[in-house]
């Protein structure tokens, strides 16, 4: 059905290849390159979350320096905008085609996207929920950076993460998965074979910004291509079919995850910015040494051990943050409101939002348990704003304290002395 | 916030070098009159030095040219509204969703117009009180941020004792904001009282509200002298219009050198730094059409309230 769909125009395909020039032919037709075949996957830094180690382990090597990635995906998706000289009926040609395959474009949610005609295709069943079971993380958008009050005046200050336009793609079973490259090339055995990878692509964009090798990636599922895409490892039990739409009620207010990012670029920083060194003193016979680290070692080792904390570059690391608080969710906009102002990376770039690995805040509990496999939406409609119960909704009334009559506290020579009288 | 004030100062010299920026139709703007009677703000008080023909020429255009554009004047009223127009930290979402609570917010209580240099009694709700309850009256010597996190500073001499607070202006436990005396200064902000003499920042705690219900917002041109140093700034490295000419004696000569060295009278003639440093015209259009009817709506709820 859904491959019926994408293929569906054959006229327009015969059209396409006698009219238009050779650039233009090579584009639209779709390659598939065995993209998600697993021989062929590199072993990529987004298998986020392989490993359920959550405790830091501390060791000689000390952070990884930045050095050149790979491509993630092992397809090409940047293209040469090389200066084409289209005519306006050959442009008009392409967004006809374009909106044909993926539906007019639109605005929805506060994200620029296509209407697809892939709506609700499949009917995902509600899963039950077991110990250990992991459904798929999702893309955000760090959009900003705002205060959010609370019922008792505390100020609290939240990064808004967007939801934007994320659909799964496609799922890889537990024995095609290749996991993550790792540094020390040792793989827990506990986690082979049990974790199934689901591939989740982020806002739909123009198929005429990418390479048709990329464009292909999609062709399965008859989505547009993503501007995004990530691998979740899941449990096998909460896969979820291609084509779903992931919005911002797969989350509950007061729940806790963990956000992935890429942190701020801040190129190459001395001891202080870099480590929080206190520098030394500005006077008092300093010569030309106010900011430099000092010493780096001496004694026994005449070395300088693995790790040490020295200048160096600075920012552009795949960090995580854990166990933060959704505060509040807009539902119009799929926006998730979310403590603390540290999550990794600037404003407007993507991050990966994750349910919480913290121990202390992990669902044990069936009743307890998140949406699974993901939101069902239902016939109810769903308030704009949904508020944590601690939380101060804006259009409530100011926020004021009761004056609590305090009882007069007998000391202990007045209780002795009542106690006394009474024998 | 300190962009949105330079942007004010800035207005003159713009429209000099006739560049289509918000400052530039901002000081047009004032002297036009408002359109409605009760609801629409009072016009700032020009400053005087703009040609009084060309002000009506300009004025019967903007006129002729737009029925619907809303009244650029409310943006002094509102200067939170508007985004900081640093592009890297800039979204539309997050900026319409913060504007919606402002204007949720707004919806609860009036938080009314005022400038720096107005004086303010605040009602906040605060555990720590006996009465639950705390109050203070002061001076606005600074309003800053944009958005939900936009704040004020009062100060006031208690005791002779200088004492500021800082306020969050979309923080729900406030619970009252009252305007004593509505009137502007020369400065985008007025620090420098920390360093003069007590009798520029003193009110009296039961102070009764003083407003001249006239259409224009009065300018207040006090001239400010200082302490003798130590400052907590150097307020002779820039120039304040507000602070008195006496400043040069407290200063030594090689200040005064210096203070010739530091001057950058170029930075009036910078295009790109008050390009970047701005809001175009056309997105504070947009932003008052989307807030005008609420705020027009709050102003009548709470205009009755008080009545």
């Amino acid at each position: 059905m859904r491959r019926l769909l994408v293929h569906q125009p054959p006229t327009v395909n015969c059209l396409w290849r006698e009219t238009t020039m050779a650039a233009l032919r090579t584009r639209v037709g779709c390659l598939l390159q065995g993209f998600f075949s697993s021989s062929k996957i590199p072993r990529s830094s987004f298998d986020i979350r392989f490993d359920g180690c959550v405790t830091q382990v501390r060791f000689k090597g000390g952070p990884a320096t930045p050095r050149f990635r790979h491509p993630v995906w092992h397809v090409r998706k940047e293209r040469a905008h090389y200066p084409e000289n289209l005519t306006a009926e050959n442009k008009e040609f392409i967004r006809e085609t374009i909106s044909q395959d993926f539906g007019p474009p639109i605005v929805a949610h506060g994200v620029k996207t296509y209407d697809s005609p892939l709506k609700n295709i499949e009917k995902i069943e509600p899963v039950q929920w077991f110990p250990g079971i992991r459904r798929t993380s999702t893309i955000a958008k760090k959009i900003g950076i705002q205060p959010l009050w609370l019922n008792d005046g505390t100020r609290v200050m939240t990064t808004l993460l967007q939801i934007v336009d994320n659909h799964v793609i496609k799922y890889n079973p537990p024995d095609q998965v290749i996991p993550l490259r790792r540094r020390h090339k040792v793989i827990p055995k506990k986690v082979l074979g049990k974790f199934g990878a689901l591939i989740v692509g982020a806002e739909s964009a123009d198929p005429q910004e990418f390479t048709k090798n990329y464009c292909g990636l999609f062709r399965e599922s008859g989505l547009p291509p993503k501007r995004k895409l990530a691998r979740f490892l899941i449990s096998p039990e909460a896969v979820l079919p291609s084509g779903t739409p992931l919005n911002a009620m797969h989350y509950r207010v007061g729940d806790y995850i963990d956000a992935t990012g890429f942190t701020i670029q801040r190129g190459f920083q001395g001891v202080m910015k870099r480590w929080g060194f206190k520098g030394q003193p500005a006077t008092h016979g300093q010569t030309k040494t106010h900011r430099r680290p000092g010493s780096i070692g001496g004694g026994a080792g005449h070395r300088v051990w693995p790790g040490k904390k020295m200048p160096g570059h600075m920012g552009g690391r795949h960090r995580t943050l854990r166990a933060l608080k959704i505060l509040r969710i807009n539902t119009e906009y799929n926006v998730l409101y979310v403590t603390g102002q540290n999550i990794p990376g600037q404003i407007n770039s993507y991050i990966y939002v994750h349910d919480s690995l913290s121990h202390h805040r992990w669902v044990k509990d069936a009743k307890d348990a998140w949406p699974l496999p993901t939101y069902i939406p239902t016939e109810t409609e769903v308030p704009e704003n949904l508020y944590a119960s601690d939380v101060h909704p804006f259009d409530a009334p100011s926020i004021t304290y009761e004056i609590v009559d305090t009882p007069v506290v007998r000391t202990g020579a007045k209780i002795a002395k009542a106690k006394g009288s009474k024998k | 916030m300190a962009f949105y004030v330079s942007r004010l100062s800035l207005g003159l010299e713009l429209r000099r070098l006739g560049c289509k920026t918000m400052r530039c139709s901002g000081v047009d703007c004032r002297s036009s009159s408002s359109t409605s009677t009760t609801l629409a703000p009072r016009s700032l008080a020009d400053d005087g030095k703009t040609d009084k023909l060309g002000r009506r020429e300009k004025k019967n255009l903007m006129m002729s040219e737009s029925v619907d554009k809303p009244d650029l004047n409310l943006r002094f009223k509102y200067p939170e509204m508007f985004p900081e127009p640093f592009m890297i930290w800039r979204n539309p979402v997050k900026e319409k969703l913060e504007r919606k609570d402002m204007l949720a917010r707004r919806n609860c209580i009036s938080i009314p117009e005022f400038y720096v240099g107005s004086v303010l009694r605040v009602n906040l709700s605060n555990i720590h009180q006996p009465d639950k309850v705390s109050s203070f009256v002061g001076i606005c010597i600074e309003r800053k941020e944009t958005g939900l996190r936009a704040s004020i500073t009062l100060r006031n001499v208690i005791d002779n004792l200088g004492v500021e607070i800082k306020l969050e202006l979309y923080d729900p436990r406030l619970l009252k904001i009252e305007v004593l005396r509505l009137e502007r200064r020369l400065d985008p902000h007025l620090r420098y009282l920390r360093d003069a003499p007590p009798e520029y920042s003193t009110f009296p705690l039961d102070m009764k509200p003083d407003i001249n219900r006239s259409d224009e917002v009065p300018l207040n041109r006090i001239k400010v002298k200082l302490n003798p140093r130590p400052w907590t700034e150097n307020w002779h490295k820039i120039e304040y219009k507000g602070i008195d000419e006496s400043i040069d004696d407290l200063i030594t000569n090689k200040w005064k050198a210096r203070r010739e060295l530091l001057r950058k009278p170029w930075e009036k003639y910078d295009l790109m730094k008050t390009y970047r440093a701005t809001l175009p015209e056309e997105e504070m259009e947009e932003i008052l059409t989307e807030i005008k009817d609420d705020v027009e709506e709050h102003d009548r709820k709470h205009s009755r309230r008080q009545s």
